[in-house]
């Protein structure tokens, strides 16, 4: 049996261990459930699931001082952790808790609320800009109170009909008093979410009304909830639609609309397992499969993430091997000083964790150049994979000998020509192993991008986590096509390699043109 | 062809070339000798400017390579190099590693740097091996591809660098072989080596260098069998050498048996020889010459050829004249002519010591 076969087999029987314990890692969370909660004192010392930053969880901090609070980026991630047995109950805004319970039977919430009157709206920038906007937008919101258009929204969104649920005029609006960049969230059915792959929601729709009437072109920037307020402060977006809870706190930093949610806050728990509706294991596995790719054509979603996980990695490693070149070579003789500068930045890039970068980008360095999140994002892991590509240029080189250069020199070849011809084809067959490496763990440090608005497979994983309420699926399509890419990286890099190396050239063609006469 | 003028090359905390001067002339073919780090490598990597000399001139026919504005990568196209590692190019064959200095460096055509490799190689007798790689082939064959490599440039001289040093001994026959053609059809060369019969059949110059400069030159007869300076003979014949200096009568003796005992053991004297040195030195200096009247002014001196195991002892001393042949101690005299053949006395017209008594030590 040959060596890459073993290797392969061996690989299959792992993947599929991994594959077993995951599947009895979902099955077995969803088993220790045994009650169900119907009081808020029942939870006073249970593991309690809120999101980062939410009004709901200093609610739930100050109502539950003694409970173990776990910390999740959505109520999405919050259900998905309830399921898993994690925790034991999450607090959500009343709206988007009552939409999950209409997709999830076994889905509840304690009747005793955990807090009323929530007030949510949109947020602007605290300049002179946004308060004038965020004036036009109340007094927008205000009027449509009064003429009923604003309950006939809420009708549209709330309602029973599923088909009325779409915004139609967002992307056709001329905009002839200019365009409005949006920070929207995309995982707060009702508020904002992504459904046939379209930005869509109460507050998409209100905004798009709005921006009719005024003559504004709508462009909704879909962003992590965390994102949302930093990329209005920092001006990267005019304003923030979409649920933002009015909190004191945030009201020092940001001017609030008039509100376009008022409700409480709620805690949702687990339905007791004789109360949950059964259905057979195999139907509900083909649901959910139906749910996650069939479903308002989902599966764009994971072929679109893909496809932007990808151009970021291509044109990252792409750009980083030219950059860490370019860099190298101009050190190579640089003098001192220049190359300890050149150190202290590869220092300084490597040693920062990437979601940092991708943010100090983002949100500092190219605030006010109007570039999106995508060129952002091939821009940063251009500069990590440019600083190891440095690093491993670095080692390559000094692991070719030394009479290899003077071998060379000697025989009357310049500096430059010695390096090229023959320090450097030696060095990069050092390289190579390490730079499969890299390019592999390029592929896997893109899953961070959501964090400034880019929809990579990882993000859209989570969009679709967000509107079918369900880890399974999703998570294990994202993690197979992950490996899928890193697969075909390695297959590329390793075809790359074999072409690249000299010994694998044929005698036929090292005497290529000339007649042997033997 | 070369003429080097008070060559210099300091490095911060040694001078491996203190003052070398010399002319090489077409079809010379040079062995430079010497003791490790007395600068015969770096003189060879001045020469071609691997290392930047930090004073002197050298001149390669008339051109002054140490002056900044002389193109450095052409003079080296007119010296050829062979270095103790080889330095085959790793990801290139043999053949390749002869073609493509010449294309890229002679812009000759593909085809004739081929032809001209395959002629090489055919006569370093590794035609057979032209397309394997350098980790391929074995130490003898890569030095013969290096040499191959060298001439392929039709160099003016070429400089080995200690070719042989980093060999097995069953490959140095090989490369020495090749060299010794190439001496043979009249190629000028400078060769760096510690094998002294090659160095001597091969050459008709040879430099004995030591202290930064060459200490010697002369034809192979005159280096190898008739050395006139005292470094160059203690390297010829790998003599151990041990001086005693006694300047008055509180001299530590115990001291200097000691001394002598060690000079003995490391450098793996035989036991027999030791003690006959030992015995030379109590008789005639302890029991003879010490206690004559006046201040004692002595020099022992024990000379041991490792290359046939003779020792040979020369004193010097001052005062009065001390004859073997009349003197009254005739006791010592005897066990010393026990230990010691062919004692000749003579008297020097200079210094404090006026005379000298030197004797071979019976093998």
């Amino acid at each position: 049996m040959s060596r890459t076969r073993k290797k392969r087999i061996l690989f299959v029987l792992t993947a599929g261990l991994v594959l077993l314990l995951v599947l009895c890692g979902c099955g077995g969370g969803e088993k220790t459930e045994t009650q169900s909660y119907t009081r808020l004192e029942e939870l006073e010392n249970k593991r309690i699931g809120v999101t980062t930053g939410s009004v709901q969880s200093m609610q739930v901090e100050q109502r539950f001082p003694d409970a173990e609070i776990y910390y999740f980026s959505s109520e999405v991630d919050c259900l998905a952790a309830m399921k898993a047995g994690r925790i034991d109950t999450f607090a959500g805004a009343e709206a988007i808790v009552k939409f999950m319970m209409a997709e999830n039977p076994d889905l509840t919430c304690v009747e005793e609320s955990l807090a009323d009157g929530m007030k949510a709206g949109a947020a602007f920038p605290k300049t002179e800009r946004g308060k004038e906007l965020c004036d036009q937008y109340s007094a927008y919101l205000v009027n449509a109170k009064q003429s009923g258009l604003y309950d006939e929204v809420q009708e549209i969104w709330y309602g029973p009909d599923e088909s009325k649920r779409v915004v139609p005029d967002l992307y056709t609006l001329p905009g002839p008093n200019g365009t409005l960049k949006i920070a929207a969230d995309t995982g707060s059915v009702p508020f904002t979410y992504i459904k046939d792959g379209k930005i869509v929601g109460v507050d998409v729709d209100l905004v798009t009304r709005f921006c009719k009437e005024y003559g504004y072109k709508p462009e909704i920037v879909v962003m992590d909830f965390p994102g949302i307020l930093p990329s209005i402060a920092s001006g990267k977006c005019d304003f923030a639609c979409g649920g933002i809870a009015m909190t004191p706190e945030r009201m020092e930093s940001v001017y609030f609309s008039e509100p376009t949610y008022e409700g409480g806050s709620v805690m949702a728990v687990l339905k007791a397992p004789e109360e949950a509706e059964a259905g057979g294991m195999f139907g509900s596995i083909a649901v959910s499969f139906e749910k996650t790719f069939l479903r308002e054509g989902r599966w764009k979603l994971f072929v679109e993430g893909t496809g932007n996980t990808l151009l970021i990695t291509l044109l990252a490693a792409l750009f980083g091997t030219l950059l860490g070149f370019a860099v190298y070579l101009l050190c190579r003789r640089g003098n001192r000083i220049a190359n300890k500068v050149t150190a202290a930045c590869v220092w300084l890039v490597e040693g920062m964790p990437m979601v940092v970068l991708l943010m100090v980008l983002y949100y500092i360095v190219f605030r006010s150049v109007g570039i999106g999140g995508l060129a952002v994002a091939v821009i940063g892991f251009t500069l990590t994979f440019g600083a190891s590509m440095y690093g491993m240029l670095c080692s390559g080189v000094n692991a070719v000998d030394r009479g290899q250069t003077e071998g060379a020199r000697a025989l009357g070849y310049s500096d430059r020509m010695a390096f090229f011809q023959i320090i450097l084809p030696q060095a990069i067959g050092h390289i190579m192993p390490s730079y499969k490496g890299q390019v592999v763990s390029l592929l896997k440090a893109t899953a961070v991008v959501g964090y400034i608005a880019v929809q990579d497979l990882t993000k859209m994983g989570d969009i679709v986590r967000s509107r079918t309420y369900e880890a399974f699926f999703p998570l294990i399509a994202v993690t197979v096509i992950y490996f899928l890419l890193a697969g075909l990286m390695i297959r590329v890099v390793e075809l790359l390699m074999k072409n690249i190396n000299p010994k694998n050239r044929k005698p036929e063609k090292i005497l290529k043109g000339v007649v042997t006469h033997d | 062809m070369i003429e080097i003028r008070h060559l210099r090359k300091e490095y911060p905390t040694v001078t491996p070339l203190r003052d070398v001067n010399t002319d090489i002339r077409d079809g010379d073919v040079i062995a430079v000798i010497g003791p490790s780090g007395t600068g015969k490598s770096t003189l060879l990597r001045c020469i071609n400017l691997l290392e930047t000399p930090t004073g002197g001139s050298i001149r390669i026919d008339g051109e002054e390579i140490l002056d900044p504005k002389c193109d450095v990568n052409v003079i080296r196209r007119k010296l050829g190099m062979v270095f103790q590692s080889f330095n085959l190019f790793g990801h290139l064959t043999a053949l390749e590693n002869i073609m493509k200095p010449q294309m890229d460096l002679l812009d000759r055509s593909k085809q004739e740097a081929y032809d001209r490799s395959i002629e090489l190689l055919r006569k370093v007798g590794l035609v057979q091996s032209a397309l394997l790689y350098p980790d391929e082939l074995s130490g003898g064959q890569k030095q013969r591809v290096a040499i191959a490599r060298a001439l392929a440039m039709d160099p003016e001289i070429i400089l080995f660098d200690e070719p042989t040093s980093a060999l097995d001994p069953a490959m140095i026959g090989e490369v020495q072989a090749v060299i010794r053609d190439l001496a043979r059809a009249g190629k000028t060369m400078m060769i760096v080596t510690h094998e002294m019969n090659f160095a001597r059949s091969i050459s008709n110059r040879v430099f004995y260098m030591d202290n930064g400069e060459i200490y010697e030159e002369g034809t192979p007869e005159q280096i190898f069998t008739n050395p006139q300076k005292e470094l160059t003979r203690r390297f010829i014949y790998k003599l151990k050498v041990l001086e005693i200096e006694i300047e008055n009568d509180a001299f530590d003796v115990p001291g200097a048996y000691s001394e002598i005992a060690n000079y003995c053991s490391s450098n793996q004297i035989p036991p027999k020889t030791a003690l006959r040195i030992q015995t030379v030195f109590e008789e005639l200096v302890q029991q003879i010459l010490i206690p004559k009247p006046g201040e004692a002014q002595i020099r022992f001196r024990s000379e041991y050829a490792e290359a046939d195991e003779s020792a040979e002892i020369i004193v010097e001393y001052s005062g009065e004249v001390f004859d073997p042949e009349t003197d009254e101690n005739q006791l010592p005299l005897t066990l010393i002519r026990n230990a010691a053949s062919d004692l000749q006395s003579e008297t020097l017209q200079d210094g404090t010591r006026t005379n000298r008594i030197r004797m071979r030590i019976r093998p």
